[in-house]
């Protein structure tokens, strides 16, 4: 039962609260919006962002501890080793699958693998969604370079050990001759 | 006067000035001597079809009548426009209130945007749902459109140039746009749909309650005005800077009124926080759900030109009609008399007043939650009737009480 | 009542027999419910949840949530990869307050290791885990405002998440799965003014909320939509195990910050900056909807206080404790229930002491909040039964895990 003083109570309570609604709305109206344009003007991203992945291929060294604490496994990547220096085959993350969790950047003992600030990656083809990290295939030329300096060095050893094998041989050729 | 009355039912077939064109009764002649050189639109159209060079072959009963559709094509526009003008003001307001900026792409702030969206909508599949009754769901938008179309030519554009101007205009506008609710009740039986069904009930329901306190509140302009003829309304309030003659000033009833009348059109015109036939959050969308592309556009369409009617109405009956200070300027006894610019003044005086009325309506929306079922019926039949019925038997009281006193 | 309902045939009294030899018989037609599929694809639903109403009109007089859209196998994932890989799926559960299934999935682990976290890193959890309950309420209020036909209200809350997620970007570099607070402590510190923008973002939200608060929940129409609607009494709140706002909207003051102090908890509410808001049925009936959602803001403002308790108090140091790096578990079992911006949240983890858990299963407030939505939703209307699945807040992701 509605009695008169509620009645009038409800009558002026609810003018009352669409007026202070309506000040409210009527304030933001005035106010300039706080939205950006989006193509024209960029919100700023900061640093820690979880974007896509980028490799530091040079400091990266097949370990697969990224790959391994991946809990979807979409990290895989191929690599020849020659002796020290690697010849990459491939690098590849499944952004089909990847989560962004930054869970393959922690256990990098190189600290060789990153997430960027690009976040945007619009294809028509799922293939291409498995995306290759790496900037080049096979080996650097630094990376050559040091493979045939190391492999100079090593032919240099070994030619060296075999000159004082040689030696010796003459050495214990001569002293059997003597003896 | 004699021939306005003959311009009551179906305007636009028996408007005085087809009349003119054929009959040589020296009642016609009175009426149009009456009239002036500008009369109605479509005499207007008229005249200045006749000013045109006519081939011989062309029959006599050729010329009337397109002016009749040039002048059905002017309503059109009107709604059309209307709608485009209401949607982008739509979204601006929405969009500015929270604190976004709206469509900003099309055009200088998104102005072309209505374009783009009609397009879209024009090259959209046309949909009829699979078990629904195809030609009421075909019937239901035309209708719908139809009557907001018949209540618009009602509405006079300026003093000087309407369509039909009815004695009882505002009743035909009353009348008319409540058929809407016809159209929208067929289009949500005809979808198949539960959603749609609804909408479409709760629309009955809330136009039946509404229509009570809509007609009641408006007894009380009329109570003090004493006309129904939307022209004549607007001639009485006249003077005093253009601004002391509004009826809103002649009686302390008239702005709880107003107040009145501008909920019950909120509702009529299912609004927020009256949009149950729509409820989107509720309903899906109401009877609107199964509808898509341009059908649903003509849904569209009535809803914008439906309340720009009532605000052009609400400006009529309550907030001046065609004065305003621009006109005041240009009227007969203002300060420069010219007829031509008064009319374009009150052209644009009604047009302003009419999208101040719109953008209330959609800055209540923006900030409110809709209510429900019950509480709409509640509003009507316990609220708002009641308060209009005190309104008018004061503003009675108020104007015998002057009449007596004053004489 | 149903069966008054339905279309009855009756034998008339005399009954005539009918030259085939068959009876006459009278259909006595009533109108019969109409069955009405909410969802899975419908806005009040909140993503994928369907609820199989039966209604009279636009009395509501059957309602079954149903579940299972959104199942994606979380606690048998959790049973398939290692400690530290399940992290990220709790994010995916209750995807407004990633912070705090983190918290709660860590917290669970590190009970079976039994280490110590730094003060830092349990400062900064707690911080993260009250800005994601102002979030996430944020989320629910805004969209409790769009279910109710006021679309302002969604985006003004959204622009204070914005603000909120930005925060998160800055410290962990996501917006909505986090994975930040991890096994062991958190994965970052602050970076540099971070604390401080914390601070600013704490002024600005509280005249932000005297606004919603003006805007939403002291209007009228507001009130006549939720007061006296959807009234869960205390007893039935009891009965249906609800926690979380849903308890505290019933009159129930019980919070497991504070009844079962976890992390830095017990601290925070020695200092006096935990003051648990319990509804008080102000505008209706104690426990309906209005006492829900009033739990909710007031339950923001609170942890602006927990925030700045953090932030006066917060010291420097590590933010992670020593771990070996593969995590080898004890074995034995644990369960910790945390307080979701949703209710309790547990997790309760099994190991063998190898690297995978034998079981993780996950205790999700807003599944177990839902079944009492068959007993509030009876004989409301159909605009009712919207504002009553908008109270619950449940959040489909986590129901169906």
């Amino acid at each position: 039962m509605v009695t008169v003083s509620k009645y009038f109570e409800n009558v002026w309570k609810s003018m009352y609260s669409t007026c202070v609604g309506m000040r409210i709305t009527w304030r933001y109206l005035l106010q300039k919006p706080i939205t950006v344009q989006y193509p024209d003007e960029r919100m700023p991203i900061p640093n820690r962002y979880r974007g896509i992945h980028y490799l530091e291929q040079e400091k990266c060294i097949n370990c697969l501890a990224c790959a391994r604490a991946c809990p979807i496994d979409c990290i895989e990547m191929d690599a020849v080793r020659h002796g020290k220096e690697l010849e990459w085959i491939s690098f590849t993350l499944d952004y089909q699958k990847c989560m962004f969790c930054e869970l393959c950047v922690y256990p990098c003992p190189k600290d060789c693998i990153h997430m960027g600030t690009e976040f945007a990656f619009v294809s028509e083809d799922r293939s291409e969604f498995v995306h290759d990290l790496l900037s080049y295939k096979g080996m650097s030329r630094d990376a050559r370079t040091r493979m045939i300096e190391a492999d100079k060095k090593k032919a240099e050893k070994a030619a060296a050990k075999a000159a004082k094998a040689a030696e010796k041989a003459a050495e214990d050729a001569k002293g059997g001759d003597a003896n | 006067m004699s021939l306005s009355t003959l311009a009551l039912p179906l305007s636009l077939l028996t408007d005085p000035a087809l009349k003119l064109a054929e009959s040589e009764t020296p009642e016609v002649a009175e009426a149009a001597a009456e009239m002036g050189e500008l009369t109605s639109g479509t005499n207007l159209i008229n005249e200045l079809l006749m000013l045109a060079p006519i081939p011989d072959f062309v029959p006599g009963w050729a010329i009337p009548l397109t002016a009749i559709m040039i002048g059905v094509a002017i309503v059109m526009g009107v709604v059309s426009l209307n709608a485009m003008a209401g949607t982008w003001l739509e979204r601006k307001v929405s969009g500015h209130i929270q604190c976004r900026y709206g469509p900003m792409r099309a055009g200088w702030h998104g102005f072309l945007q209505p374009l783009a969206d009609g397009i879209k909508l024009m090259l959209k599949e046309d949909m009829i749902p699979i078990g629904s009754d195809r030609v009421l769901f075909v019937m239901a938008p035309a209708l719908v459109l139809a009557s907001v179309l018949g209540a618009l030519a009602v509405m006079p554009l300026s003093p000087d140039f309407f369509f039909a101007d009815a004695p009882m205009g505002l009743f035909l506008i009353l009348a008319l746009t409540s058929t809407t609710t016809i159209g929208v009740i067929m289009a949500g039986w005809a979808s198949n749909s539960k959603w749609s069904v609804y909408g479409a009930m709760r629309e009955a329901a809330q136009v039946v309650a509404y229509e009570v306190p809509l007609g009641i509140s408006l007894l009380v302009p009329l109570i003090v005005a004493g006309t129904f003829s939307l022209t004549e309304v607007s001639e009485m309030q006249s003077g005093m800077f253009g601004i002391g003659g509004w009826l809103i000033f002649k009686n302390p009833f008239m702005f709880p009124a107003l107040i009145l009348f501008f909920i019950a059109v909120l509702a009529e015109s299912k609004r927020a926080p009256f949009d149950l036939p729509e409820s989107e959050s509720e309903l899906v969308s109401g009877f609107l759900t199964e509808y898509s592309g341009i059908r649903w556009s003509f849904f569209f369409m009535e809803e914008y030109a439906a309340m720009f009617l009532y605000c052009v109405v609400t400006a009529f009956f309550f907030l001046g009609g065609f004065n305003s200070p621009l006109t005041w300027l240009f009227e007969d006894g203002g300060l420069l008399p010219n007829v031509i610019l008064w009319n374009v003044a009150a052209f644009f005086t009604i047009v302003v007043k009419g999208y101040i009325g719109l953008f209330v309506m959609m800055w209540v929306r923006w900030t409110l939650p809709r209510l429900r079922i019950d509480q709409v019926m509640t509003m009507g039949y316990k609220y708002l009737t009641p308060i209009s019925l005190v309104c008018v038997l004061g503003a009675g009281i108020w104007e015998w009480g002057k009449a007596a006193l004053l004489g | 009542m149903d069966q008054e309902r339905t279309a009855t045939v009756t034998e008339p009294k005399e009954s005539a027999v009918l030259p085939d030899g068959s009876k006459e018989f009278v259909v006595d037609v009533h109108t019969e419910d109409m069955e009405l599929n909410m969802g899975p694809q419908h806005p009040a639903t909140h993503g994928v949840m369907r609820i199989l109403l039966r209604v009279d009109g636009e009395l509501v007089t059957g309602a079954q949530p149903h579940l299972g859209y959104l199942h994606r196998c979380a606690e048998k994932i959790g049973e398939n990869v290692e400690w530290l890989q399940y992290l990220p799926y709790t994010d995916r559960y209750d995807y407004l307050a990633a912070m705090n299934n983190n918290l709660g999935y860590s917290m669970a682990v590190e009970k079976l290791l039994g280490i110590e976290i730094p003060r830092r890193a349990e400062m900064l959890r707690i911080i993260c885990a009250e800005l994601n309950r102002i979030g996430s309420h944020l989320i629910a209020f805004g969209t409790y405002g769009l279910d109710l036909g006021a679309f302002t209200p969604f985006l003004y809350t959204f622009r204070e998440r914005e603000w909120m997620m930005s925060l998160f970007e800055k410290i962990c570099g996501a917006r909505l799965t986090y994975s930040y607070i991890r096994i062991g402590g958190v994965f970052n510190d602050t970076p540099p003014g971070w604390l401080g923008e914390v601070s600013r973002f704490c002024d600005t939200f509280l005249v932000k909320w005297q606004e919603y608060y003006d805007l939403v929940v002291e209007n009228q129409i507001f009130i006549g939509r939720t007061a006296d609607v959807g009234v869960i009494p205390r007893e039935m709140a009891m009965d249906f195990g609800l926690t979380g706002p849903m308890l505290r909207g019933s009159g129930i003051d019980f919070d497991l910050r504070r009844d079962m102090p976890y992390s830095l908890y017990g601290e925070v509410d020695k200092a006096g900056a935990l003051n648990i808001p319990v509804a008080r049925g102000e505008k209706g009936s104690l426990g309906d909807c209005w006492d829900r959602v009033w739990v909710r803001t007031m339950e923001m403002k609170e942890s602006i206080e927990i925030v700045r308790w953090c932030l006066d108090n917060i010291e420097a140091g590590p933010v992670i404790g020593e771990l070996p790096k593969t995590l080898r578990v004890p074995a034995g079992e644990a369960y910790v229930g945390i307080e979701n911006p949703r209710g309790e949240l547990g997790h309760y983890v099994v190991s063998d002491g190898g690297k995978v858990a034998v079981r993780c299963r996950v205790r999700g407030p807003s599944f177990c909040n839902l079944p009492v939505l068959e007993e509030i939703m009876l004989g409301t209307l159909l605009a009712d039964s919207v504002a009553i699945i908008g109270s619950t807040d449940v959040v489909v992701g986590e129901t169906d895990r």
